[in-house]
């Protein structure tokens, strides 16, 4: 089901996310790829949605056209009403720190500092006081059951912790939408598991949004809502 | 991000690759240093020169046996013999107003059990200011020409640096060794009591600084020379006569008597110092460019390896302009430290390299214009050369950080999160 959003819903105050007619097309040796062909959907505010599709099917390229890593071809995306590629770089940049949170499959931690820098980060960026910086990362690590480690260098941490600094730092801001890609792909079963449970946990009981990508589909029908993406387009959009 | 943020990430940086970091700092320090050094020794050696050339009189010729160009390098042989009837002819050309001959040679002195190895120069010493018109002695002394026991001492003879006690006082007897072959090849020895009636005060004249001076006679008898003097010191009307007065001296004996005018030796010195230094200057400032490049290679290397963390820091907010500041700070920090490190060995390695005592030969007759060794000059290190050496490495540091910062903050956030 192609969930294409109504005109008010683009300025709705529920609405976290709005993807409006979005379609990338890259110029290969080959030829024109089309990678994202007119792709439309809202997700709203507090929403778990999940991104599903084979491999080469467009959908950690849509994430990154919704983390604004890469401009579309045409079309608007919107977060909390704002036409993020409407910016210029700068601003963008300033739009994701402020309004998106990042998780990595393979965590992206700065592993030369400790567990704290890392997630104070996007705060340290944002050009956050260190104290209220060092006070929030506190906060969430503590949250997040990782606040003894504050100290510590990522590389000591197992997978799993790693992954849950890269959550807090994901969090450090107060993002109004967390994109997720393959967040338990490098991790095993359990500890998978246990990862997916904490995003359950900040979207249902913290009102997060979050939109991930996996290739997980048990991870997937666990989510509030199942977007799969086939040769760039939405083939199906599920209320899980 | 606030300035001291990117300070401490760029710092944190430096730190984490420790090895390559005090590599690239210390490619830095070389050519800083290096710099430092230069400048420093090349100033003491101009600040020396220039003493020793106020401190000469300008209207004197020094003739000597033996082709000598006016800077003074010696034919291999003698084909003249400096005696009184040289001398004589001399005295009589135009505009020539004195000539005082000279012997000279190396001695040992005995203060005490003290013993020192110094120039020797026998000479009328009341003629001292012929060469040295502002030469002055300490308090007491007295200059006895005629005295064949008396002695005139330079002033680092009398007080030695580094003593606290003077070597020798006015009035105290002198025990002078002179060691020489004889015909036979045998080394023989000549010693001889003097009664020091002089002593000179700082001329500025490191050779007369650390000479004696005896009567003629006395020196002659005592070096062996048989008369022979060892150079000539020619006083001319003034020093517009100089040339003149060479020219005629070369007209009479031609190649076979070497001429010197101090002056003229220490200005061409001086020009030689300054053209060397210039060059050995642009060796430092290669090693510098040399350093530089290597900041090159490792903030580059640095950016390829940190492609993900730069990634990263972009996709949760960075502006261009931090990550572009961040490597730059990186080379600053580089930089900084490789400056500030390359100057502080470079002056104590200034004053180390000039802290080695080393013998300096004669000039022509013992107190000619000689060049003076390394350690003769004591380096000087000029505040605002420092600020410059100081400046331009630190400006060769963060320029060389320019592309490899540049390059980071152009990457494209996407490109550098798919990079290995």
């Amino acid at each position: 089901m192609v969930n294409e959003p109504k005109p008010d819903e683009v300025n709705s105050n529920s609405t976290a996310l709005t993807v409006k007619n979005l379609s990338k097309i890259y110029d290969s040796a080959a030829g024109k790829v089309v990678a994202l062909d007119n792709i439309n959907f809202a997700v709203k505010k507090g929403e778990f949605v999940s991104i599903v599709g084979p491999s080469g099917s467009g959908k950690s390229t849509l994430l990154n056209m919704i983390g604004a890593l890469d401009r579309p071809t045409s079309g608007n995306v919107y977060i909390n009403d704002v036409d993020i590629f409407s910016l210029n770089d700068s601003d963008i940049a300033t739009m994701r720190n402020n309004l998106i949170g990042f998780i990595f499959q393979s965590f992206n931690l700065i592993n030369r500092t400790t567990v704290l820098k890392n997630v104070k980060l996007p705060g340290t960026i944002s050009g956050m006081s260190a104290s209220e910086a060092n006070e929030r990362a506190m906060r969430i690590l503590e949250a997040l059951g990782i606040a003894d480690k504050a100290t510590q260098k990522p590389v000591n941490l197992s997978g799993g912790q790693q992954q849950r600094v890269a959550i807090a730092r994901s969090l450090v801001n107060n993002p109004a939408i967390v994109l997720a890609d393959e967040p338990t792909g490098n991790l095993d079963t359990k500890t998978g598991e246990d990862v997916f449970d904490m995003l359950k946990t900040l979207s249902h009981k913290f009102k997060r949004t979050i939109i991930m990508v996996t290739h997980n589909p048990e991870l997937a029908e666990s989510t509030d809502r199942s977007i799969l993406i086939r040769d760039g387009r939405i083939d199906k959009d599920v209320i899980n | 991000m606030n300035p001291s943020d990117i300070f401490s990430l760029a710092y944190d940086a430096l730190v984490d690759r420790k090895v390559r970091t005090i590599l690239t700092v210390l490619m830095v320090v070389l050519g800083a240093s290096l710099v430092v050094v230069i400048n420093g020794l090349s100033a003491g050696q101009s600040a020396f020169l220039q003493k020793q050339l106020s401190s000469l009189a300008s209207n004197v010729i020094y003739a000597s046996s033996g082709q000598r160009s006016y800077y003074g390098g010696e034919s291999s042989q003698a084909s003249l013999i400096v005696n009184d009837v040289i001398a004589n002819k001399i005295r009589t050309l135009p505009y020539v107003t004195d000539v005082v001959p000279q012997y000279s040679g190396s001695v040992t002195i005995d203060s005490y059990g003290n013993v020192q190895h110094v120039s020797v120069v026998g000479m009328d010493p009341t003629k001292l200011t012929v060469m040295l018109p502002n030469l002055v002695f300490v308090d007491g002394s007295t200059l006895a020409p005629n005295d064949r026991s008396a002695a005139v001492v330079g002033d680092t003879i009398a007080n030695p640096p580094g003593s606290t006690t003077p070597f020798v006082i006015v009035g105290q007897t002198l025990k002078i060794t002179y060691s020489y072959s004889d015909s036979t090849g045998k080394q023989q020895q000549e010693v001889r009591n003097f009664l020091v009636t002089a002593i000179m005060k700082p001329s500025g004249n490191t050779r007369i600084d650390n000479a004696l001076v005896i009567n003629s006679d006395a020196a002659n008898q005592l070096l062996r020379k048989s008369g022979r003097y060892d150079s000539l010191v020619i006083q001319t009307t003034d020093d517009t006569y100089v040339n003149t007065v060479q020219q005629e001296i070369t007209g009479i004996y031609g190649k076979n008597i070497g001429i010197t005018i101090p002056q003229a030796f220490l200005q061409v010195r001086q020009q030689t110092a300054q053209g060397n230094a210039m060059f050995v200057e642009m060796i430092g400032f290669i090693a510098l460019v040399v350093g530089a490049v290597g900041i090159v290679t490792t903030l580059y290397n640095s950016v390829t390896e940190r492609i993900r963390e730069i990634g990263t820091m972009k996709a949760i907010g960075a502006q261009n302009s931090s990550i572009l500041a961040l490597f730059l700070v990186e080379a600053a920090l580089i930089g900084v430290m490789g400056a500030t490190l390359g100057l502080a060995i470079g002056v104590v390695g200034g004053y180390a390299m000039t802290s080695f005592p080393s013998h300096t030969a004669g000039g022509p007759g013992g107190f000619g214009p000689g060049g003076g060794s390394i350690s003769s000059f004591p380096p000087i290190f000029l505040p605002e050369d420092l600020i410059k050496v100081w400046l331009l490495s630190v400006s060769l540091a963060v320029g060389a950080g320019i592309f490899p910062a540049w390059k980071a903050s152009k990457l494209s956030p996407m490109v550098a999160l798919r990079r290995e």
